[in-house]
């Protein structure tokens, strides 16, 4: 199920909260557990029964591993709870990626699976492995009720677009948390911001830049405002989806941690990752870059390590080199950054840092959403002049007419701007107005979102191909 | 306070609209009279084969949008928003310029122009000996693209296309002859009091005498098809249709029914489409008589509906014309029913549906 559709809306959320806040503490896990269930078999009536097998195959290593912490067992209910899962995700996420490679390379004709992808299979299966890992370390206990540890995995407002919520961030809320009325209000609050940047921005600007892409009379300028719309895209549909998420977390009680702060306003490639998909990059850090020895290696190893990592970060994005190159392109500016940023970028006036890291970034989300890798190659070919197209065409003007709105408040907004320009008035004087202006606010977005899901299609998240 | 009045005012909003949503779904509504189709109702025989493989929920998501309460009002909304807050030149496809409603396509798809061009050179190769003149009538996105910037598809390379199918024919450029203005606001056929330049360049090229004395009849409240589409509720259009005596005494015949209907028919104009006013609306062969010709001449025209307003402006010019919508009448019937020889023929076709699936 969507969140921004009719259904989930007016049919679903009210009857989940209403079952939430009449049920007793005992209950609510059950609930939720229920309810999850119910909103991931709307989408996947069968692939329900695969996340309930993922979970069952994490409690049990959970205990085992728990029980046998200490000894060889230990390790090897470790790794056997690390590689079944992976072995699942590969199953369904990159068998095909496997065997058309090896059909490209042996001249092979084993057929494709062409299954389809479970949806939010990724997200579920990181923090899973994020669980037992943990149990091992431990930095956590094993769970011992299963409802439990079903009801953090398939957690509705996460399950299939993250972010990827770790088991111990969640450990004490699944045996007792608060609910209030500032927890509801605020949640309520961060909900209604992300489907407003989910609807009215990120499919805004998605139609920009197909606009854009698609056009009869492409031209070079109409490649770089393609790739500024399809940046910002990005950016609001998946940040939409998480403010969304950690928003219906806070109304159940739930603190999901931050997984976007401002990315485009980074000095550093570095920086940008550790303002965009948080969750995935410190997952990244702790349960991959830091066992292989992090950065406390030889240079030789270090780049290794760099390289690994970013290979499994684009990786995990989707069963295609195209993110595998988006991936290493990465890799190649952390690298870069590490050995010359403080030597060179952080002389030069922050404008110059801002340019870099924006052009980088615009690149990048080229390649990210490129049709196949030719594709991506041959979308940045035309941002560089090797296509032979025109500077300017009639259609990039009329498009820019067209979305410069929208343009305009999307770069706002991807900055702290909006929230500094709203925090300053709320201290000032006519922080009454802010006040009065929020339940109209909400009312508006609401009314406003809900007449693009009347009026419109089904459009779903970017990020649920992960 | 203020966690208060959010919580509240969340909490009633959802309330209202999730109950309307019942009530709604008790009572569904059969038809969308503004986009005309069908609405999705809730789904039924729902058995666990429906439930696992995804249909039942499909039905239900088209249901719970197609019966939410207030649908139209805000489908306005969004396009309210669309063209007047966010400023976008398109709300789901469709133009706004100066109050005129236009569907914009910035590119022609080619295998439809070259299944509907393919069937216009079939017809000329095999039936037409006479003299032959083609007509290509511009879509409102012609002039949207001309005069306010917006995307336009090629017609020069849509003419040529035209002209290299049918060799031998006169291609006769109205384009000059229309502006924006010439088309309704709300839908996307041309106003037959606006089309006296296109009939006089039409009759001089077919020589005939051009008739310049109408009385102009006026039919209030069209609303054509983009009146539902744009769901903004815009002041519908006047239809105007012309008339003299000679067209009055004109009988229509229809191939297809036996009966003989008028050039006209008023009562059409509160039926589903307004339009229909004109030659009766979508029919597959028509002969137009005229008593009181002083000529023995006999067109044929090849036509959609935009000919339904235009070819009443040349029945002074001859003894009968013979209207023909290859969209529905196989051109190898016609022999049963035309003798095609020997007579001129016009073919007249919009750019709108030589490029849609209609020729397939």
């Amino acid at each position: 199920m969507l969140f921004s559709s009719i259904s989930f809306l007016y049919y679903f959320l009210p009857l989940v909260l209403i079952c939430y806040f009449i049920l007793p503490f005992r209950l609510k896990n059950v609930c939720l557990l229920l309810f999850s269930l119910a909103f991931y078999f709307y989408g996947e009536p069968v692939y329900v029964f695969v996340m309930l097998g993922a979970t069952l195959w994490s409690y049990a290593h959970g205990l085992l591993i728990e029980k046998y912490r200490d000894g060889k067992l230990g390790k090897v209910f470790l790794w056997s709870s690390v590689t079944g899962s992976l072995l699942a995700l590969g199953f369904f996420k990159y068998a095909d990626f496997f065997i058309s490679n090896v059909n490209g390379i042996f001249n092979s004709h084993i057929p494709l699976l062409k299954l389809a992808l479970p949806i939010g299979i990724s997200f579920y299966t990181f923090q899973t492995l994020s669980y037992t890992i943990d149990v091992y370390r431990g930095e956590t206990p094993a769970q011992k009720s299963y409802i439990k540890l079903a009801t953090y995995v398939t957690l509705f407002p996460q399950l299939i677009a993250g972010p990827i919520v770790r088991y111990t961030t969640v450990a004490e809320e699944l045996e007792s948390r608060h609910h209030s009325l500032e927890n509801f209000a605020t949640g309520i609050r961060r909900f209604a911001v992300g489907l407003g940047k989910k609807v009215l921005l990120a499919d805004t600007l998605g139609a920009f830049a197909t606009a854009l892409h698609n056009t009869a009379n492409p031209s070079v300028a109409g490649y770089w405002l393609y790739a500024v719309a399809v940046s910002l895209q990005l950016y609001f549909d998946f940040s939409g989806y998480s403010d969304m998420a950690i928003g219906l977390g806070r109304v159940f009680g739930f603190r999901f941690l931050e997984n976007f702060n401002y990315p485009f306003i980074s000095k550093s490639v570095a920086e940008f990752w550790r303002r965009w998909h948080i969750s995935l990059g410190s997952w990244f850090r702790d349960y991959v870059y830091i066992p292989m020895g992090g950065n406390r290696v030889n240079t030789l190893y270090w780049l290794r390590n760099i390289a690994v990592v970013w290979f499994l970060t684009g990786f995990w994005h989707g069963a295609d080199w195209t993110f595998i190159l988006w991936g290493l392109y990465f890799a190649v500016f952390l690298v870069l950054e590490k050995f010359w940023y403080n030597r060179v970028f952080v002389r030069l006036p922050k404008l110059f840092s801002h340019i870099y890291v924006t052009l980088v970034i615009l690149v990048s989300f080229v390649i990210f959403s490129g049709n196949g890798t030719i594709g991506a190659l041959e979308d940045l070919g035309s941002m560089f002049f090797l296509e032979g197209l025109p500077l300017w065409s009639g259609e990039t003007a009329y498009y820019l007419r067209s979305y410069g709105l929208p343009l305009i408040l999307g770069i706002l907004g991807a900055t702290p701007f909006v929230k500094m320009a709203a925090e300053k008035l709320r201290e000032s004087r006519g922080g009454w107005v802010m006040d009065a202006l929020e339940p109209v606010f909400l009312v508006a977005v609401l009314l406003i979102v809900t007449a693009y899901f009347v009026d419109g299609s089904f459009s779903p998240f970017l990020y649920f191909r992960f | 306070m203020k966690n208060f009045i959010v919580t509240l005012t969340y909490v009633c909003f959802t309330a209202f609209f999730a109950a309307m949503c019942i009530c709604a779904g008790l009572n569904p509504k059969a038809q969308s009279e503004s986009e005309r189709r069908p609405l999705a109702q809730f789904p039924e025989n729902i058995t666990a084969e429906g439930l696992f493989d995804g249909s039942v929920i499909e039905k239900f998501d088209a249901f719970s949008v197609d019966q939410f309460p207030l649908r139209e009002t805000f489908r306005g909304l969004k396009a309210h928003f669309q063209y007047q807050v966010l400023g976008l030149k398109e709300n789901n496809g469709l133009a706004l310029q100066d109050g005129y409603f236009a569907k914009i396509t910035p590119e022609f798809t080619e295998g439809l122009l070259n299944d509907s061009i393919g069937r216009l050179s079939y017809v000329y190769e095999k039936f037409v000996t006479g003299k032959i003149y083609v007509c290509l009538v511009p879509d409102k996105n012609y002039y949207l693209g001309r005069d306010y910037g917006y995307p336009v598809p090629d017609y020069e390379g849509l003419v040529q296309k035209l002209q290299e199918a049918l060799p031998g024919a006169e291609f006769v450029d109205i384009f000059d002859e229309l502006t924006l203005q010439s088309y309704y606001r709300t839908d996307t056929h041309w106003r037959q009091e606006m089309l006296l330049g296109v009939a006089e360049k039409l009759c001089t090229a077919l020589d005939i005498p051009a008739e310049k004395a109408y009385t102009r009849h006026t039919l209030q409240g069209f609303r054509g098809v983009y009146y539902g589409q744009s769901a903004m509720s815009p002041k519908p259009d006047d239809l105007v249709y012309l008339s003299n005596s000679t067209l009055v005494n004109c009988t229509v015949y229809d191939y297809e029914t036996g009966k003989t209907i008028g050039i006209y028919d008023r009562e059409k104009f509160s039926g589903k489409d307004g339009y229909d006013v004109f030659l009766g609306g979508t029919k597959a062969l028509l002969r137009i008589d005229n008593p009181n010709a002083q000529t023995q001449r006999e067109l044929v025209v090849f036509r959609d509906s935009f000919g339904s307003s235009l070819v009443p402006l040349f029945v002074q010019g001859y003894k009968s014309i013979y209207v023909v919508d290859i969209r529905y009448v196989m051109p190898d019937a016609l022999p049963h029913y035309i003798d095609l020889s020997g007579k001129d023929t016009l073919m007249l076709y919009s750019a709108l549906i030589l490029n849609q699936k209609a020729f397939k």
